[in-house]
């Protein structure tokens, strides 16, 4: 457990029911911030988010990330939460994530035993929704994470530390935690967006996050990322191609939040109609690229 | 049931106390203390009303720490924060403004106020309404609590002027 601010939740709805629970908060090694020599960010599992918004490093190198992590929760939860936390996040949906007597008159579903979906009545895995907002963020600006156990580390793409199945949703081995997210040097501009019923303290609706670098009409690289729409953030190939070729013209724009809805496929309806989410898609990704447009290229410290 | 004594410091006081390895903070506090100003609502951190501030004066969910883990760490709650005899302003402030119904929030409400105002006297519009999204009124709105913070930011600014020269 490292803020707990997930887990002591799900535990109290006995979602979570561990024989033994572990701190990691007494493990001063893991909440340090530091430069590497290529100029690459060592993040430690551990911070908290709350110190991690004022981090001169983060806000300097990164701010769109300042932006995600800022979006998350409230001061209370961010005092205590952390970024491994976040990012190991557990999935959500509205048929498992009721109190225990609610799920009592019910049946189970994969979360807790059968096969089953309540959500997805044709669903062969658990759809619950995948809520980190700094996942999305740290996906598109190339971001790993470090695992680490008894038997050593591991480094791997943030993007494959996700699996697309609402039970086993990190590929987090039993014994092993988070230990630091790596974040590579950035020469790009990024934004992150994210869309709640409620602005303060809500788990997002949706949450979308673009890096991109060169020049709006002929961009280098592009990463377009979703997340709380499925059981793993989702990178959007088709819309990022149509950007590169296109550039973050108005047209661009308009086709790759098109494609992003068309490319959504097995959206789930959890929380909200998953005809709304499609809409929100589309919607949230045309905003934050026209906003992404207008921020100066080149520099590194866009916003 | 496994016990562990910790130490821990509540409002300044030292208590040394066996605490189930399963209660939360907010238990010990109310449960084991007898410190019944912090409420105890959704428990699970979206209300705010169990609002306490740690030793760096930052507000956090005593529904959502365990116990355990403040063993040597101290805490300030609604009880600890009156000067003297005299409110602390943001108290006064909420009196003053009516930034009360039922009042069932209002502890946790003061807590967050604070933790905002100790460490920024001269908070933005944005940056008290992003604060207090952590505490929820349910009775009135958040119209008289922010007119109360604005005033109890006013009372501690001048006081900081003071202090400086």
């Amino acid at each position: 457990m490292s803020g707990g601010s997930d887990l002591l939740v799900n535990m109290k709805f006995k979602l979570d029911t561990p024989k033994v629970l572990i701190s990691l908060n007494g493990l001063p090694e893991l909440q340090t911030v530091e430069e590497l020599p290529d100029g690459s960010l060592r993040i430690g599992g551990g911070c908290k988010l709350t110190d991690l918004i004022k981090n001169p490093l983060i806000v300097a190198q990164c701010p769109a990330l300042r932006d995600a992590l800022y979006g998350v929760a409230s001061r209370h939860i961010r005092n205590v939460g952390t970024l491994g936390g976040n990012l190991c996040l557990d999935t959500r949906c509205w048929y498992t994530n009721q109190s225990e007597q609610w799920r009592d008159k019910r049946e189970g579903c994969f979360k807790t035993g059968p096969d089953l979906c309540h959500v997805l009545k044709t669903a062969t895995r658990c759809h619950a929704i995948n809520s980190s907002d700094s996942a999305p963020l740290l996906i598109a600006i190339g971001a790993s994470v470090t695992l680490a156990s008894h038997t050593g580390e591991r480094e791997v793409p943030l993007i494959d530390f996700y699996r697309d199945d609402g039970v086993h949703h990190t590929v987090l081995e039993s014994g092993e935690i988070l230990v630091a997210v790596t974040v590579p040097r950035f020469e790009g501009r990024a934004i992150f967006a994210k869309l709640s019923q409620r602005e303060g303290l809500d788990f997002a609706a949706g949450t979308f996050a673009a890096a991109v670098a060169g020049p709006n009409d002929h961009l280098e690289s592009v990463r377009l990322v979703v997340n709380s729409m499925g059981a793993a953030p989702k990178v959007l190939i088709v819309s990022e191609q149509i950007l590169k070729k296109s550039g973050l013209t108005d047209e661009g724009i308009e086709k790759a939040a098109l494609a992003a809805r068309g490319t959504m496929g097995e959206i789930t309806n959890i929380f909200t109609p998953s005809g709304y989410k499609r809409r929100l898609v589309k919607a949230l990704i045309r905003d934050a690229l026209v906003e992404l447009r207008e921020q100066p290229a080149g520099n590194e410290a866009s916003r | 049931m496994t016990k562990q004594l910790i130490t821990l410091t509540v409002n300044g006081d030292i208590h040394e106390i066996a605490v189930a390895s399963h209660h939360t903070l907010l238990d010990v506090l109310r449960n084991d203390l007898g410190l019944t100003g912090t409420k105890r609502g959704c428990t699970a951190g979206s209300c705010g009303v169990c609002t306490v501030n740690g030793a760096k004066g930052e507000a956090i969910c005593s529904c959502l720490t365990l116990a355990v883990e403040w063993d040597g760490r101290s805490v300030t709650t609604i009880e600890g924060i009156q000067e003297g005899n005299a409110l602390h302003p943001v108290q006064a402030a909420f009196l003053e403004y009516g930034a009360v119904q039922c009042g069932f929030c209002t502890p946790g409400v003061i807590m967050t106020a604070k933790a905002l105002l100790d460490v920024n006297t001269s908070p933005s519009e944005e940056e008290i309404n992003e604060t207090l999204a952590g505490a929820i009124c349910r009775c009135t709105g958040h119209i008289k609590i922010k007119k109360a913070v604005r005033a109890a930011a006013i009372v501690l600014r001048e006081r900081e002027a003071a202090e400086a020269s």
